[in-house]
């Protein structure tokens, strides 16, 4: 007797079922007798675990308070690709800019080393968040001008190539490996800069430029901060690598300057969407990230400039300063990732709902 | 080929859950969780990776505009959730890999061959609906049943409804006929129908309509969902200028210091 | 009213919201808000358990107002039969009927005979169960009576019924139900608005009646309102018993009750039908009405059992038959089973430690036995009480000292095997094997079939006589494929009856003979299989609204029984609106849309010739054939233990005393079982203040085999909770979500708490009664485990069908978990012992 394919097929899914079943079954009831109760097995998974419901379902609560939206499922790489990818691009403008204005030649080489260790940092840990990293290069399969992360993709891509091309090129042509070769080197050189500028700045865009309210009612202001706080890094890092000159703190002083104005408007611009920003832990963290990112290193650096500039004093009020920008950094984009998922996990703003928020809605999740 | 459309209709749903059962079943979609969450007799909570249909429960007492028929006393209203399959999708639009298509049935599809599980599309839903699969990686939602439309079925859980609470059909016949349930409806004297279809915002318009009772807002169902796109304007300007600053902020401390 | 349709029936409840789309109004007495409720325009919360006073004062609300459908009443009901001149009602006798004999706790029940029909002679003990045809009712002549068309005579049963019922007024309703007056009223307006020529109303009820120590009166009475309102035998009429397994209808037509043979033929009795088959049909065998074929129909279930072994010389094999000789319902075996006088069982579809009343009992009995035998789709409850049991945790079994072997079979489920079913609406419909079962899965027929087999084998080597029976069957089905699979078509063509001489299948039961010239396995189901390549049940062509075409509905695929009523006395239909089948003065036939349920060619006016038999003794316009007067009975002169009319008894466990015959507080046939391991609380009891009811979750099946060990319908509802309302919480002191232990004076159980205004309060004459909510899906095994409502219950038995009553039961509720292990037991007697809360705890 001939079995069709097809019932073959029916056949082998419910044989499948039925090992399924019996599998769990069977790992379940191991367990002692009359203990039955605790051995329930819970959610191993899933955005609602965590979350206590309300007590009704109301035009006043939405549906028993239940987030609309769902959580980002990134996890720590991606505020840390933030941090590294807007440092590198930033630092990659500087290292161009310094160029045609005939910076300290040791400054523009760290800058450019700089920007391509962060341009191979930063795929490593985009591709570690994906949750099918295998298909990383399905990145490439298209290019979407309306999807951020389809140009952010492609611009990491080119950043990442002119960066380590410029980086490379020009330190063989420094250790005449290679003879120089102008065209080449500055095309990567260029490249790399506007790349980095978009690179610097496209993240901002990308989490602006999504439905969790805190990130896009202030989709204006991200890329800015980002792009500030990425300058910010940039300079610091090459300050904290002996670099002195007072150019560096000027554009330092200029970046804490702005940052401090949005730290200001952050803490003072209240809406509802922004909830996350001013209450619990996220809004702790982006206090604390501003502090660090904004007045802080502000002040030291004008401190710094009461001392004659790479006078030991000064040298050592911007190294900390550097330091604190550089964890103010850091710790901004871990607050806007986090006051993101705060934000996602609060219905009252998709609602439009009056109101405080859930007091609980704000707490930072715990990854897994 | 035409444009097909859900119109899930709660005051003919019966809260029975079997289009929740029958989308898992058909798609092999794992049980997500065993958990006691008690909304009211809903222990599933919300649309995520494994659950593509999720029936809503709201109790209520006798307040004028919730949902059940025998509101005198008490009332008990169930809806049944999906992915709208928005005209603008902030998921399609989103996905970087290009793994979510727009079907010849205008159904909003994630290619599970393509997708990378990059996670963007999660955040540019606004209506909370797909969602990455931890144990897989990849993010799931309604499919539409595309595979069964393709061969010419309805969608399993359009199938599955025994009351036809859930309606499947070609999208602007099903309009009108949503527009005309809610007149008859309303001359039945339920005068506290609404049809949810979003038309009014950059959404503009989904595949998958709603008829409740009561505010919409109760079910998690947004006033005015709005597509991430519409930020991409404010967002690349700003970037736009943050770049432009630092450029010129670099230029005029390099050449503005003797010490550079 | 005792259904909740919409989530134990959600397929054929679309047809009810079809209904109401085209403005049926839909109405739901139930004590909780279910998703039924939900559908519907009204819903009227009651104390579990008074349903009677309900539908009694919806009756007295018809008969008050004279809002019943007086010509259907007169001429279709026994309204104007008189009853005999010595009858009592409760009403007289302080809620007992006449002939009551306390000594043998049951009724003499001759008074209550229609005025002048001559008795048999034959006793009764009491002893079966009421499934088949009118146990008792052999007693009487009921086509001879005396009668009064005005129905003005004070003995005639309009006028019996209107005194009896007067007492149920919308007063006494508020005060046993909980409902307020307006509120029944307003139900009782609408409900009887649909009544007339033009309109009609069905009740749909399900367990919510059944199980309750008085649950065949409660659906007495319903018939009861139908009748008065003319809502029988019409379209959109009828009193729907909601049937609950796939094919749970089609296991009472062939039947696995002890007490019937198929076609609802009574179980020979011990002793009292002896061995001689004319004392069994001067029995059964009615003078006049159908039941006058009953001779017809029973040797030719004789020839197909027993063949050419069966012959008239022996009574056709009569003594071959079993006979009842006591109590052999569920309680009444697992009763013997406790007390150790069972030796073995066979449990083939059925989880008794988790969906048997007072499981915790159930499972203990089950220790006594030497074997076991379970077979189902996956390891239930049943085939590991002696492993993973509360009983084994609490130290009352220990597995070492257990000597039942057990014996699990793997069955194939419904998909794995061809076969019928039938459902609800007497619709059978034959299915197609979908796949091979997996392993060693085999279907029922099988496991039948050649443990069959094998037994005849061994009886064949032992000639004793007690197996005369076992070598007399025939059993001669031809197998197929490599596991030896039986034919099922070959059964369902023994079902459908053959004439002996050539072979052929017949096309009705009107073909069967009683001279043993037919064989058909069961009567109603004949024409099932006309031909041999025409399966009726396998057709899919539905022609019209009915649905002929689609399946067969017993008998000869009619699609409402005594569809004679839809037409007037004359043949005309009722209404144009209402029209069914009517009679055809040109082609002198009944027709229309459905099979008529009378002889087609007789007339409406046509009058029985004095001494005439059977159907023939039935005039043309007597719509009630099963009958032997032809009318349906509002009044039931015989056939029923506990009363002809339906009274208001309280449940086993009550909160309050019976406020309709404070001297009778429960039915008086009802059987208690009451024993140290199967007690009950005092009515009402300061230590059980609760009432507590159990039902069902459309997310899961029954006793959880089927539903359990799905993740995908586990995740819908994952645990075991009682629904209380907010007000007990607060009393209790438990939030949603919190833990509660619940207490009867059987068993201890733990739950989460919902807390919902579903559940709400009753208010009656200022008492406050609390009702607990529990759906008793819950065990030990499977993927979600939880203990099981059934533990609380009690093994007890309505008086007619010997169900449990599960429906209303009194109950204590404490916040927190139970005890683990022997301290729960230590927790039971606790609150078997006190009556507050405060000393709860153990020890
Ligand atoms: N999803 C699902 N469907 C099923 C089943 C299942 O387990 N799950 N089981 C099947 C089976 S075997 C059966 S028998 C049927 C049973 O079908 P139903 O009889 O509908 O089942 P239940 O839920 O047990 O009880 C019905 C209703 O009776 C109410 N009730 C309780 N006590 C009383 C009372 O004293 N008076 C009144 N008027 N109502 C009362 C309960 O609140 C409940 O709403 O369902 C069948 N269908
Ligand atoms: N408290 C309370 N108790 C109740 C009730 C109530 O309302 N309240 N309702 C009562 C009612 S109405 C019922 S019907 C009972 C139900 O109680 P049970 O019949 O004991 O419970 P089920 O879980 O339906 O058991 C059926 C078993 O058959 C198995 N099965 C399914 N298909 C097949 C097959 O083809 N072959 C074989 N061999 N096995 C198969 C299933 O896996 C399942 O384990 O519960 C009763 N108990
Ligand atoms: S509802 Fe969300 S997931 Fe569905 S199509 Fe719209 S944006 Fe995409
Ligand atoms: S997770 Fe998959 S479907 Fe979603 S945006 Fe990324 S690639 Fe596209
Ligand atoms: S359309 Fe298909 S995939 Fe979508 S919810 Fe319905 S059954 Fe599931
Ligand atoms: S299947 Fe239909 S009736 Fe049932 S829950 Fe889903 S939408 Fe409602
Ligand atoms: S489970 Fe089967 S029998 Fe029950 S309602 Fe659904 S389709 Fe009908
Ligand atoms: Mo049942």
């Amino acid at each position: 007797m001939s079995i069709s394919p097809e019932r073959e097929t029916r056949e082998l899914r419910l044989q499948q079922i039925r090992r399924e079943a019996e599998l769990r079954a069977t790992s379940i009831s191991k367990l002692p007798s009359d203990s039955h109760m605790d051995a329930r097995p819970s959610n191993g998974h899933g955005a609602l675990q965590d979350f206590e419901p309300a007590a009704s379902a109301s035009p006043q609560t939405g549906y028993y308070g239940m987030p609309l939206l769902k959580t980002p499922a990134w996890t720590w790489e991606v505020p840390i690709y933030f941090f590294v990818g807007g440092a590198a691009g930033a630092s990659a403008m500087l290292a161009s800019v310094g160029k045609l204005t005939g910076a300290d030649q040791r400054m523009i080489r760290d800058a450019r080393w700089v920007a391509a260790i962060g341009a191979a940092l930063s795929p490593p840990l985009l591709i570690a968040d994906l949750g099918f990293p295998k298909r990383f290069l399905n990145m490439l399969r298209v290019f979407k001008v309306q999807s951020p992360m389809s140009v952010g993709s492609w611009t990491l891509v080119s950043f990442s190539s002119a960066a380590a091309a410029s980086a490379v090129l020009s330190e063989l042509e420094r250790r005449r490996v290679l003879p120089r070769i102008p065209v080449l080197t500055d095309v990567a050189e260029i490249g790399a800069a506007l790349t980095g500028l978009v690179l610097a700045t496209y993240t901002g865009v990308l989490v602006g430029a999504t439905a969790i309210p805190v990130w896009n009612a202030k989709v204006s202001l991200i890329p800015i901060h980002f792009a500030t706080s990425g300058l910010s890094t940039a300079v610091s890092v090459l300050e904290l690598r002996g670099h002195a000159s007072s150019a560096l703190n000027k554009i330092g002083i200029g970046a804490t300057v702005v940052e401090t104005a949005i730290g200001a408007s952050l803490e003072f611009g209240k809406e509802p969407a922004t909830e996350p920003l001013h209450h619990g832990p996220t809004g702790w963290t982006m206090r604390v990230a501003g502090l660090l990112s904004g007045p802080v290193p502000l002040a030291l650096r004008l401190l710094s400039l009461t001392s004659p500039p790479r006078s030991p004093r000064s040298v050592k009020l911007r190294k900390a300063a550097a330091i604190s920008s550089i964890a103010g950094s850091l710790i901004t984009r871990w607050a806007w990732v986090y006051a993101g998922r705060a934000s996602s996990k609060d219905p009252k703003v998709p609602l439009q709902l009056p109101g405080p928020a859930r007091p609980d809605a704000e707490q930072i999740p715990q990854d897994k | 080929m035409s444009v097909t459309a859900f119109l899930t209709d709660s005051t003919l749903c019966i809260g029975c859950k079997a289009c929740e059962v029958a989308c898992k079943e058909w798609n092999q979609v794992p049980a997500d969780g065993f958990d006691f969450r008690a909304l009211s007799y809903d222990n599933t909570g919300s649309l995520g990776h494994s659950t593509w249909r999720h029936v809503k429960f709201v109790e209520n007492g006798a307040v004028p505009g919730f949902g059940g028929n025998a509101s005198e006393v008490f009332s008990w209203g169930f809806s049944s959730d999906v992915c709208k399959h928005c005209a603008n999708a902030g998921c399609l639009e989103a996905c970087p890999t290009g793994a979510i298509v727009r079907t010849e049935f205008g159904g909003v599809y994630i290619q599970p061959d393509v997708c990378n599980g990059c996670g963007y599309c999660v955040v540019c839903c606004p209506f909370g609906v797909v969602e990455r699969r931890p144990e897989d990686g990849r993010a799931f939602k309604c499919t539409f049943c595309y595979d069964r439309q393709k061969e010419g079925l309805e969608p399993a859980c359009a199938t599955a409804c025994p009351t036809e609470s859930i309606k499947f059909g070609e999208i602007e016949h099903l309009r009108d006929t949503a527009r005309e349930r809610v007149r008859d409806l309303e001359e039945k004297g339920f005068d506290d129908v609404n049809l949810y279809d979003p038309t009014d915002t950059s959404v503009g318009g989904i595949h998958a309509f709603f008829i409740v009772r009561g505010d919409p807002k109760t079910y998690n169902l947004p006033p005015k969902p709005e597509v991430p796109t519409t930020y991409l304007k404010k967002g690349w300007m700003s970037a736009g200028i943050a770049a432009a600053a630092m450029v010129a902020g670099a230029f005029l401390a390099f050449t503005g210091s003797s010490d550079r | 009213m005792g259904s909740s349709m919409a989530e134990n029936h959600p397929v054929g409840f679309q047809w009810v919201v079809e209904a109401r789309e085209r403005g049926t109004k839909v109405l739901h007495v139930d004590p909780r808000f279910s998703r039924t409720s939900a559908m519907a325009d009204m819903w009227v919360p009651l104390r579990a358990g008074s349903d009677i006073v309900f539908l009694g004062a919806l009756i007295h609300y018809v008969l008050e107002n004279e809002k019943d459908f007086r010509e259907y009443v007169v001429n279709y009901t026994n309204a104007s039969i008189l009853v005999r001149d010595d009858f009592r009602d409760t009403e007289d006798l302080d809620g007992l009927f006449s002939g009551w004999n306390e000594d043998a706790k049951m009724y003499k029940t001759d008074s209550w005979a229609y005025k002048g029909s001559p008795l048999k002679d034959v006793t009764n003990s009491g002893k079966t169960g009421g499934h088949a045809k009118d146990r008792g009712g052999e007693k009487l002549q009921e086509n001879i009576y005396e009668q009064d068309l005005t129905l003005q005579n004070p003995r005639c049963i309009y006028q019996v019924l209107k005194r009896h019922f007067a007492r149920y007024t919308p007063e006494l309703v508020e005060r046993t139900c909980g409902v307020p007056q307006d509120v029944f009223l307003k139900l009782a307006r609408t409900f009887c608005s649909a009544s007339g020529p033009d309109k009609t109303a069905a009740i749909c009820y399900a367990v919510g009646w059944t199980q309750h120590s008085d649950g065949v009166q409660i659906i007495r009475a319903a018939s009861i309102l139908q009748l008065l309102l003319g809502n029988i035998g019409r379209p959109g009429g009828g009193i729907l018993a909601l049937r609950g397994h796939a094919s749970i209808q089609g296991s009472t037509d062939i039947p696995t009750l002890y007490d019937i043979l198929p076609g609802y033929m009574p179980m020979p009795l011990f002793a009292e039908d002896a061995d001689n088959l004319a004392a069994y049909f001067n029995h059964h065998k009615t003078k006049t009405g159908w039941w006058n074929n009953f001779d017809k129909y029973f040797v030719s279930l004789m020839k197909a059992y027993y063949g050419d072994a069966a012959a008239k010389e022996n009574d056709f094999g009569f003594t071959f038959l079993p006979r009842v000789t006591g109590d052999h319902s569920h309680q009444g075996y697992w009763i013997q089973m406790a007390d150790g006088n069972v030796e073995g069982l066979f449990v083939m579809g059925q989880n008794p430690a988790v969906g048997g009343p007072h499981s915790r009992m159930e499972r203990k009995a089950m220790a006594k036995l030497k074997w076991l035998v379970v077979r189902d789709m996956v390891e239930v409850e049943t085939a590991s009480f002696w492993l993973d049991s509360p009983e084994v945790g609490r130290g009352e079994l220990n597995p070492e000292e257990i000597d039942t072997e057990v014996f699990l079979f793997p069955a194939a489920g419904h998909t794995e095997k061809g076969g019928c079913f039938t459902n609800t609406q007497r619709l059978n419909q034959f299915h197609e094997k979908a796949v091979d079962p997996p392993g060693d899965a085999r279907s029922e027929t099988w496991f039948i079939y050649h443990l069959g087999r094998r037994l005849k084998e061994r009886a064949r080597k032992d000639q004793r006589p007690r197996n005369a029976g076992l070598n007399a069957l025939t059993w001669d089905y031809s197998t197929e494929g490599a596991n030896a699979e039986p034919v099922v078509e070959e059964v369902l063509q023994e079902i459908n009856g053959r004439t002996l001489k050539d072979g052929k299948l017949v096309a009705g039961f009107r073909d069967l003979k009683a001279d043993g010239s037919t064989s058909c396995g069961c009567w109603i189901y004949s024409g099932i299989f006309p031909k041999p390549d025409e399966n009726v049940a396998r057709k899919r062509e539905p022609r019209d609204f009915y649905g002929h075409g689609w399946g067969f509905a017993w008998p000869a695929d009619r699609r409402i029984l005594y569809n004679r009523a839809s037409a007037r006395p004359d043949g005309r239909p009722w209404s144009e609106r209402k029209k069914l089948i009517w009679w055809d003065e040109n082609k002198k036939e009944w027709t229309g849309f459905d099979v008529p349920d009378f002889t087609v060619n007789k007339s409406p006016d046509y009058r029985p010739p004095e001494n005439a038999e059977g159907d023939d003794a039935l005039g043309g316009d007597k719509p009630f054939i099963m009958n032997a007067e032809g009318l349906s009975r509002l009044y039931v002169p015989s056939g029923l233990k506990d009363g002809p009319l339906p009274t208001h008894y309280e449940p086993l466990e009550s909160p309050i005393r019976n406020p309709v015959y404070p001297a009778q507080q429960v039915d008086p046939g009802a059987n208690r079982l009451e024993r140290p391991d199967n007690q009950y609380a005092n009515s009402p009891d300061e230590r059980f203040p609760y009432v507590a009811t159990t039902y069902r979750l459309t997310e899961h099946h029954t006793a959880g085999g089927m539903s359990r060990y799905l993740s995908h319908l586990c995740e819908l509802q994952p645990e075991f909770f009682c629904e209380i309302s907010p007000e007990l919480a607060k009393q209790v002191g438990v939030e949603h979500r919190g833990w509660v232990t619940i207490v009867t004076a059987r068993g201890i159980v733990e739950a989460r708490a919902m807390v919902t205004s579903r559940m709400p309060p009753i208010h009656l004459n200022g008492q406050t009664v609390h009702q607990v909510g529990l759906p008793y899906h819950w065990g030990y095994k499977g993927l979600v485990k939880g203990d099981s409502a059934n533990d609380l219950l009690a093994l007890s038995e309505e008086p007619n069908v010997r169900i449990m009553e599960s429906k209303a039961l009194l109950c204590n509720v404490f916040p927190g978990r139970r005890e683990r292990g022997p301290r729960a037991l230590k927790q039971l007697e606790n609150a078997m012992r006190q009556p507050t809360r405060r000393r709860m705890v153990a020890q």
